[in-house]
């Protein structure tokens, strides 16, 4: 909802998505591109900063949304700062298990941590920048395959549809002392999900009928947004993006 | 002189209809809806509104009798269905059924899209059809921040960008609260001042009395009655037996008539709303 919260209110709203997408894609080579951790590191700084004081997304908020993906990445980063070497202990006496602490320094980590940061700072760029059915007509316009944009449309307006159904079901039962005790929950939360499934078939059912009801015939088509000055911003997003790619380059 | 009768748009001729699983959904329904004409259907819940609604806009097919759109049977291969469709708009009761883009003006442009009308066509029809409910602030917001009215106004929208002759509305005011209600009929007084013919279901028989020209009675899947909107004080019984009450304002006009000394004339017809009952008030009070 953070997420959803930025994209709509944002100061670079109106933006073309395509400029918006081209510029986290120059975040993205240039974080790939970047031999030096520091040098990613300073790319992902550059598309913060360009998010928070360009499209106005509050630096708490970017803050607050990264925070999860960080912590994946920190647990991830971990996995490589240890070792488990069986092949030392073998040549002793017994089977022995060794763990290893920075198998090949600090190197590894930092570069793929740098990466990743910088590739996790582009990827939210767009996020917080841009609105999903924006993304769904700029991936329309790029030829994504019907049937991904249509899983993705319906996906997506039904996230909000099942969201309220799970919170109205779920104090329906609260009120009634289904989660009073953990047995209780146990079974409130089986009969939510079984409920959850007959509305999932009833309501594919509704929106068949209604699609129906507007002529439709197959593939559902949908009509695309204009932006004003899109060739301008692509232009302005493309120089970002060969700039960001550079400093990553020269920093390397 | 001679009066032209009003031009039939829909009709349904002693049409049935039976779901598979064996319950009756309409059994020997007839009714007419002239050209230009608000009507409302009366029924109790389950006595076949949305099943009529579904025929009208050619969803389900009659097993038993004949529907006929604008003098002609309905034809029922894909090119007559996507006329039918195209000319008969259905607005469900529940939004959520309805709307299944994010976005408000791409759900709009759905149904035209389906039509295939390009695109220029298509923008120019979303951006009136939102202008007609009052919506087009809201056209690039995604539907789940809209509320429930505003939903139910994007929902009239999608189908009026098809540029329908009538629209179908199946329990529109349905949890509605009083500032949405009037707002949803200042869109459907404007639909009807543009020539479309409205039909809609409801529960609410003073909303019915006060605003409709005709109203149709459903009960058991069979049009019980249909009468004028001012007759309605001499269908007390049919409204009874379909399991609806009087109008209050009907019941109130018929008590004041009853007064000694005499409040309101005799030969006065029911006012159909509070408004029009105490001007004639005033007016017994002036003479």
């Amino acid at each position: 909802m953070l997420i959803e919260q930025c994209a709509y209110s944002n100061r670079w709203r109106a933006v073309s998505p395509a400029a918006k997408g081209l510029f986290a894609l120059g975040g993205f080579v240039a974080a790939f591109v970047a031999g030096q951790p520091q040098a990613a590191m300073t790319a992902a700084g550059l598309v913060t900063l360009i998010a928070v004081t360009g499209a106005g997304v509050p630096l708490s908020r970017f803050t607050r949304i990264a925070l999860p993906p960080l912590g994946f990445l920190l647990l991830g980063c971990l996995s490589l700062a240890f070792s488990l070497d069986w092949s030392a202990a073998s040549q002793g006496h017994g089977q022995e298990l060794a763990v290893r602490w920075l198998p090949d320094g600090w190197t590894p980590i930092l570069t793929l941590g740098g990466r990743s940061i910088g590739a996790l700072a582009a990827l939210l760029f767009l996020a917080v920048t841009t609105p999903l059915i924006d993304l769904i007509a700029l991936l329309r316009r790029l030829r994504l395959p019907e049937v991904l944009l249509e899983l993705m449309v319906l996906c997506y307006r039904m996230l909000f549809v099942f969201s309220e159904a799970v919170r109205d079901t779920r104090t329906a039962q609260a009120a009634r002392l289904g989660y009073a005790a953990p047995r209780f929950a146990l079974r409130s939360l089986g009969s939510l999900a079984a409920n959850l499934t007959v509305q999932i078939w009833q309501r594919a059912h509704a929106l068949h009928v209604a699609a129906q009801s507007r002529n439709n015939d197959g593939p559902l088509r949908f009509l695309e947004p204009e932006y004003a000055n899109a060739g301008r911003d692509l232009a302005l997003a493309g120089t970002g993006a060969v700039v960001l790619i550079g400093i990553a380059l020269v920093l390397s | 002189m001679n009066q032209q009768a009003p031009e039939t748009l829909l009709e349904f001729a002693d049409v049935t209809f039976r779901y598979p699983d064996g319950n009756i959904g309409l059994n020997g329904c007839s009714l007419r809806i002239t050209r230009g004409s608000r009507n409302a259907l009366i029924g109790a819940n389950g006595a076949g509104k949305t099943t009529l609604f579904q025929h009208a806009n050619g969803l389900l097919r009659p097993q038993g009798g004949t529907i006929r759109y604008a003098g002609q049977p309905i034809d029922y291969s894909r090119a007559g269905l996507r006329r039918l469709r195209g000319e008969v708009g259905l607005v469900f009761q529940n939004p959520d059924q309805q709307l299944f883009s994010a976005s408000v003006r791409e759900d709009v442009s759905f149904g035209p899209l389906n039509l295939g009308l390009d695109t220029d066509t298509v923008r120019q029809r979303v951006g009136a059809a939102l202008r007609a409910v009052g919506m087009d602030k809201f056209a690039d917001r995604p539907v789940h921040n809209l509320s429930f009215g505003q939903k139910k106004r994007v929902c009239i929208a999608g189908v009026l960008a098809m540029e329908p002759q009538l629209l179908v509305l199946d329990e529109p005011m349905a949890g509605l609260d009083y500032a949405m209600r009037q707002e949803l009929l200042a869109v459907l007084d404007d639909l009807h001042a543009r020539g479309i013919t409205l039909l809609l279901a409801t529960h609410d028989i003073d909303f019915a009395y006060r605003w409709t020209d005709r109203i149709h009675l459903i009960a058991a899947g069979a049009c019980a009655a249909s009468f004028a909107t001012p007759d309605l004080p001499q269908h007390a019984d049919a409204l009874t037996a379909a399991g609806m009450p009087i109008p209050g304002i009907v019941e109130l006009h018929r008590m004041l008539r009853q007064q000694e000394p005499a409040v309101i004339a005799a030969d006065i017809p029911a006012p159909r709303s509070i408004g029009e009952l105490i001007t004639l008030l005033n007016q017994g009070k002036d003479s």
